[in-house]
């Protein structure tokens, strides 16, 4: 299982790597920069439809709680309106997950391929000569130079910068796909879920090599633009402003937005029933 | 719905897998996703029947083999055990404690050097450690202070007699008094340095990372003459008359001229020549990761015969007068015959194995990664006794 992970998966990402980071003059850094720009745009359609399906997802929220209001004591009828929801909004349930889980192996590749590419110690090179292809490219680039912009990537960043860059961009990529919850104890949850996960990869990054936390980063970046055009906007993350709110003043939020729709849905289905 | 929960079913299962990996614990992935510890690979010094070498618990030990046979209790008769000290920065731990963190590890990859009564270690966490060969206490240490380190130091230590030369992995060439460790002189090349300096005729010869390979002077610590080739230099040096033998990670053993840095001849191989090549009469006996050890002539580059072992070969072969004896990163010892490279016999020891073996008689002592020392007798080709190292 070991070796058709490493001569299927690990091996070919790892010699990239390696590969790229000769071709960028010798730069490490640049090349975990470059490979997960390149492994993000070639995931493009997968990325896509994934935002697409959350974002659908998302719009039908305020439905489905109605409906979850409405049947809350017929749970089989409650399934059944929701699997015709879905269906009526052209959404598979099951279409925003695909992606991810094929991501995933890749995700997880990069992660090796970064680590074990940097070799910090004797044993940890020999280790790595198992794994290159009898390339000259590959070859000159071994060992590869840790330093970029005065990290050291085989080790932890001391400034604890990078911890707050990969714990912010992870939270701002995770505020923008987070719909605020109308229930006071599903709004706590969901605000501690948003807070759990930049935390905890925060603190990954204080003892993680800092080749890695780079990669969280870019990667990071890349999700929120991605997000941003795809969704159009911000989404359900919003800038912390100093100012009152001007509630006559202001456009409407996404939020509410959304919740108008359901409204909107349910009156127009009733208007064709009576039609 | 059931789909439903069957697909966030196999979610949390990758969720977890992805915490697996991430935490670099997946069976049977090869040092883990974040890799090996620095635990050392030593090899052993031998002196007045003893074999002295540095422990994977950052320990110098000195061993009989005798008292081994007969198992005694150690430490017994000449044996002892110094055990470096470790700390973090910062923490009050004296002039003897060398800095620790869970990156720099403790072990010891230099074999010990051994000049009269003295025993030299260069560490890991980057000091060189003089200990009376007879009682293990330590007579000096350099840097001095505490905490001061010279950087990594994996190749071995050499000397001319009356002072030591070593590489560091902060890419410097130290020059030190072999007697009281004052320093004489250093010299920075352009990478870093994880392995040992030959000297021959009052000139040292070192290879780095950089795919740089300096000839310096001994006495001054002036460089001579310097050559760039295309790949970082993997092995340590070793000199033959005129001719200069490396092995690189572009998998050639280089020969070059001692003289100017002329490229000879070079040997193409299947992977890295790590280890150190051997150089007996006309010959170069010549480890490599390709799981192969080659015999080439030294003069021209000629192959003369190859041995295929099991895995890959790390560690530098011991040569005899008859025989050749090379450990795999398996851990099996092969006894080759040093006319043809016939296999006589083998043996494994059932671990990986990194250091040197040394031979010794019938004798050959391997330390292997389950941090035990084996005594393998050739001739009945078994394990006559082992020892940990892993002694409080």
């Amino acid at each position: 299982m070991v070796d058709i992970w490493n001569v299927a998966i690990l091996d070919p990402v790892l010699n990239g790597l390696i590969a790229l980071s000769q071709m960028l003059w010798s730069n490490f850094g640049l090349a975990i920069i470059v490979l997960t720009i390149v492994v993000r745009i070639v995931l493009m359609p997968l990325t896509f439809r994934q935002t697409k399906s959350t974002k659908a997802m998302q719009e039908l929220q305020p439905k489905m709680q109605e409906l979850q209001k409405k049947y809350a004591r017929d749970q089989k009828k409650l399934q059944q309106e929701m699997m015709r929801l879905y269906k009526e909004a052209g959404i598979n349930p099951l279409g925003c997950m695909w992606p991810m889980l094929i991501q995933m192996p890749i995700w997880i590749a990069l992660y090796q391929s970064i680590m074990q590419a940097l070799a910090a110690t004797p044993e940890n090179l020999l280790i790595l000569s198992q794994h290159l292809y009898p390339w000259d490219m590959v070859d000159q680039a071994i060992p590869l130079n840790e330093n970029f912009l005065g990290l050291r990537l085989s080790q932890p960043d001391p400034t604890m910068i990078l911890a707050i860059l990969v714990g912010l961009t992870m939270w701002v990529q995770q505020k923008m796909v987070t719909p605020p919850a109308t229930d006071p104890r599903q709004q706590q949850m969901s605000s501690m879920t948003t807070m759990m996960m930049p935390l905890m990869f925060a603190f990954f990054t204080l003892s993680f090599p800092s080749g890695l936390a780079l990669y969280w980063v870019v990667s990071n970046i890349i999700g929120i633009i991605i997000q941003y055009f795809v969704a159009g906007g911000w989404g359900y993350f919003t800038f912390p402003s100093f100012r009152q709110p001007q509630a006559q003043t202001q456009p409407q939020s996404a939020t509410q937005k959304a919740a108008e729709q359901p409204s909107k849905a349910l009156k127009e289905g009733s208007d064709k029933k009576k039609g | 719905m059931r789909k439903v929960r069957n697909l966030v079913r196999i979610v949390i299962l990758l969720g977890v897998l992805l915490l697996v990996f991430v935490s670099g614990c997946m069976p049977g992935m090869d040092g883990g996703c974040s890799g090996a510890q620095a635990q050392g690979w030593s090899g052993f010094a031998p002196y007045n029947g003893l074999i002295c070498f540095g422990s994977m618990e950052g320990s110098v030990i000195t061993l009989s083999p005798q008292a081994r046979s007969e198992g005694k209790t150690f430490p017994a008769e000449a044996e002892w055990i110094y055990a470096i000290k470790t700390a973090t920065p910062g923490s009050a731990c004296g002039a003897m404690c060398a800095p620790s963190s869970a990156a720099s590890g403790k072990g010891i990859y230099a074999t010990p050097l051994v000049i009269g009564d003295l025993v030299l270690v260069g560490t890991y966490t980057g000091k060189i450690y003089a200990l009376n060969a007879n009682r293990g206490v330590v007579r000096w240490i350099y840097p001095r202070e505490g905490f001061e380190t010279v950087g990594a130091i994996v190749g071995n230590i050499v000397t001319d007699g009356t002072a030591l030369y070593f590489g560091s992995a902060n890419g410097k060439i130290y020059a030190l008094d072999a007697v009281t460790g004052d320093f004489i002189w250093e010299f920075q090349s352009s990478d870093k340095i994880w392995t040992a300096p030959v000297l021959d005729n009052g000139i040292i010869y070192s290879g780095n990372y950089g795919g740089n390979v300096y000839a310096i002077s001994a006495e001054t610590g002036r460089e001579v003459w310097s050559i760039k080739i295309p790949s970082a230099v993997a092995s340590s040096l070793a000199v033959k008359d005129q001719l200069l033998y490396f092995g690189t990670f572009d998998r050639n053993l280089y020969a070059v001229d001692k003289a100017d840095g002329t490229v000879k001849w070079k040997y193409q191989a299947g992977n890295w020549f790590w280890a150190t090549p051997v150089i007996r009469d006309s010959t170069i006996y010549a480890a490599c990761m390709d799981k192969k050890i080659y015999a080439i002539e030294a003069a021209g580059g000629k192959e003369i015969w190859q041995f295929e072992g099991d895995g890959q070969m790390v560690s530098t072969p011991a040569v005899t007068d008859k025989n050749v004896f090379v450990v795999s990163e398996k851990g099996t010892l092969y006894k080759l015959d040093i006319t043809n490279g016939t296999k006589i016999s083998s043996i494994s020891v059932g671990y990986t194995v990194y250091g040197n073996p040394y031979a010794e008689g019938d004798m050959v002592y391997i330390y292997a990664r389950d941090h035990k020392v084996y005594a393998v007798d050739t001739v009945k080709n078994t394990i006559t006794w082992d020892f940990s190292s892993a002694i409080k």
